[in-house]
């Protein structure tokens, strides 16, 4: 065999080589196009090309009418409001529990983390109405209270903090897993060698655990912020009837307003809002690309 | 034949009865969609089925649970698109839809006329359930005061909207209603605050009578009741997001009073949800709006001529009857054609009049309005 025809030998492998890694992710690919990129596209399109006179024309007003109409900038607040408060006390409540399974040895851990699992497998509906009987007015937490001749609580149930309880519970289980793989990348070296100078608790946290875990802290807000934020169901059956989070008012909008274009522009922001976490995600991806490649 | 043939023609066999099963509606058995609650799936299961089959035997129902409201809109959408396509919609009978919807589907003639479709059962409608000839209102039910009789007793109990409010005040936190768009007993409680601001008259507002400046003006005095009223509500202005939440709350005892459906509460307080010392009311000045639950056909049902021969049947007095009886519930034809016996047994539970509220573009005017103009104000 010739240099020449080793060359082309070669060549035409790595043409098929990569015929098939397309093949491969040709079927995701279409699903992506047709499931979501093409809804978003047709979203967009139907709600700035709209009719006007005999025709259609290129028009903002329903964004315009989203923008300066107060209920609607309420119920979009409220959103924002719930995801921050949200993720904060899902970070609060579950980078402790990561840490302690981290580091904790023997058969408790295993408990606490299928506890803190459950979640993933309780539907968000049962959750709600388990709610409602534990911290809702005279539940469960009420009737410890009593029990003990101490005040009833102020109950969260059609409150904004309802939500808010419901879905950092639902979200604890992801959550807790992204942490916990993160967790696992830091070698027991680092943190030993820390301890032996005499470095305390807080300061191993801060200075050696807090740098290694900036990017998994980073990857599971974004998820759970995605997930927060296009809730549906907690909202819906714990939170007041106003202001509204965006997944119960676009339904309400779409059903029972039966104005479809209102309800694909609401649809159209609130997939702007997720666009941007959606990047920090990617980023923080890439970034770890880069420096695992490095 | 080795393994992978095997694998691919089982694969294929099986996709072949499966398409063969979902591309046409089977002939001769009705495919009815509901989304309702289990007292109507019993009621059609243990009734009305096998009366049909025994009126016809080469005839059958196929009961399909569409599972809640959205649900059913998602079937209308897929016959109404089986409609702009000319394909089979494999829905016959919807057991209760609002043919206003899905848009533009009246206006391009997918759903069936009854009043023109020859049932000989259509004269003796109740002319107060007919909105339209495309719905067949078979049967109601009507939006009742339910208390705790433990916190008040029957004779103090308002029976005058005017007593009602003042109770009301008198009691803060002790009444809640739900949002008007999730469950008829909160959303005609706020009709019934739309009546009262328009001087207690039902005929003020009907399906054609609809124009912006008038909601405007008509809904905007119902606003002030319901706003005048809000701060005196469970936690200073909440409002559930279900008939079931507001049984839920009067059942905890964390209220004293809430708004029901006459059919529900009473089947609550049948299965213990809610004790047997729950007491119920009717305002006297003007009845709390019922509605009547009106079926429909699509044009291109099918099964169309056996769907209409059912819906015929369940106006007859045998099922008529049996839905005062059995199911606790109002019937869709007028009182006159019920014998004296039974006209006097029920003359008590069935009023001689209910007032109703239009739907089509006063159900989203009501809604969206008093999610604008009432649900914000909240004390807290």
């Amino acid at each position: 065999m010739t240099a020449e025809a080793e060359t082309s030998h070669a060549l035409r492998a790595a043409a098929g080589r990569s015929a098939l890694g397309l093949l491969l992710v040709a079927a995701p690919v279409i699903l992506m196009c047709w499931l979501v990129f093409w809804p978003i596209l047709s979203a967009l399109i139907s709600s700035v090309w709209l009719p006007s006179g005999d025709g259609h024309a290129l028009s903002l007003r329903s964004y315009v009418f989203f923008f300066t109409d107060r209920y609607s900038l309420q119920n979009l607040w409220i959103t924002l409001w719930t995801t921050v408060v949200t993720a904060v006390l899902l970070l609060a409540v579950c980078l402790p529990i990561a840490i302690y399974l981290r580091f904790a040895r023997g058969a408790l851990p295993a408990y606490v983390q299928s506890l803190a699992i459950f979640p993933m497998f309780v539907p968000s509906v049962i959750l709600a109405y388990a709610v409602i009987r534990t911290v809702g007015p005279n539940g469960a937490v009420d009737v410890l209270l009593n029990s003990v001749h101490l005040p009833k609580i102020h109950s969260p149930y059609l409150t904004p903090w309802g939500p808010v309880i419901g879905l950092t519970w639902d979200n604890i289980p992801l959550t807790v897993l992204i942490l916990l793989s993160g967790l696992g990348g830091i070698s027991q070296p680092s943190v030993d060698a820390a301890r032996d100078v005499g470095a305390r608790p807080l300061a191993v946290f801060w200075h050696i655990i807090l740098p290694q875990i900036g990017n998994s802290i980073m990857v599971a807000l974004s998820f759970s912020v995605l997930a927060i934020f296009s809730a549906f169901t907690l909202p819906y059956v714990l939170g007041p009837a106003a202001p509204e989070m965006m997944g119960p008012f676009m339904q309400r909008t779409f059903r029972s307003v039966n104005d479809p274009l209102a309800a694909t522009t609401q649809a159209v922001i609130a997939f702007a809002v997720c666009i941007l976490f959606g990047l920090f995600y990617v980023r923080s991806v890439a970034r770890n690309r880069d420096r695992a490649g490095r | 034949m080795n393994r992978r043939d095997f694998l691919m023609l089982g694969a294929a066999a099986g996709g072949l009865v499966l398409t063969s099963r979902l591309a046409t509606a089977a002939p001769n058995v009705i495919d009815v969609y509901y989304g309702g609650d289990d007292n109507i799936a019993d009621f059609w299961a243990n009734t009305v089925r096998p009366g049909f089959h025994k009126a016809y035997p080469d005839l059958d129902i196929n009961w399909v649970n569409a599972a809640d409201v959205d649900g059913m809109y998602a079937i209308a959408d897929r016959a109404f698109a089986a409609f702009k396509t000319h394909t089979d919609p494999q829905a016959d009978l919807f057991e209760e839809f609002d043919t206003n919807l899905p848009k533009g589907a009246l206006e391009a003639g997918l759903w069936t006329d009854f009043s023109k479709a020859n049932l000989t059962n259509y004269p003796r409608l109740n002319p107060l359930g007919i909105r339209n000839g495309f719905g067949l209102p078979y049967r109601a039910s009507q939006v009742v005061i339910a208390y705790d009789t433990t916190k008040l007793s029957p004779d103090k109990a308002p029976k005058t909207w005017d007593a009602l409010v003042a109770w009301i005040k008198a009691n803060p936190g002790q009444f809640i209603y739900n949002r008007p768009d999730k469950g008829g007993s909160g959303g005609f409680f706020v009709r019934r605050a739309i009546h009262q601001a328009n001087g207690l008259d039902p005929s003020k507002f009907t399906l054609d009578n609809y124009s912006d400046a008038y909601a405007a003006e008509s809904l905007g005095k119902a606003w002030a009741i319901l706003n005048d009223i809000a701060p005196s509500l469970y936690q200073g202005g909440a409002y559930t997001s279900g008939n079931t939440q507001s049984i839920q709350l009067l059942g905890q005892s964390v209220v004293t009073m809430v708004p029901v459906w006459s059919d529900q509460v009473l089947q609550a307080i049948d299965q213990g949800v809610l004790p047997s010392t729950t007491g119920l009311v009717q305002l006297t000045d003007l009845a709390i709006c019922g509605d009547f639950v009106r079926m429909a056909i699509p044009t291109n049902a099918a099964n169309h001529d056996a769907a209409l021969k059912l819906v015929d049947y369940v106006l007859s007095d045998e099922i008529q009857t049996a839905i005062l009886t059995d199911l606790g519930g109002f019937p869709g034809i007028s009182w006159q054609y019920f014998p004296d016996d039974l006209r006097k047994k029920f003359a008590d539970v069935v009023p001689t009049s209910m007032p109703t509220f239009p739907g089509g573009p006063w159900e989203q005017a009501v809604n969206d309005g008093w999610y604008r103009n009432v649900a914000p104000n909240i004390a807290r």
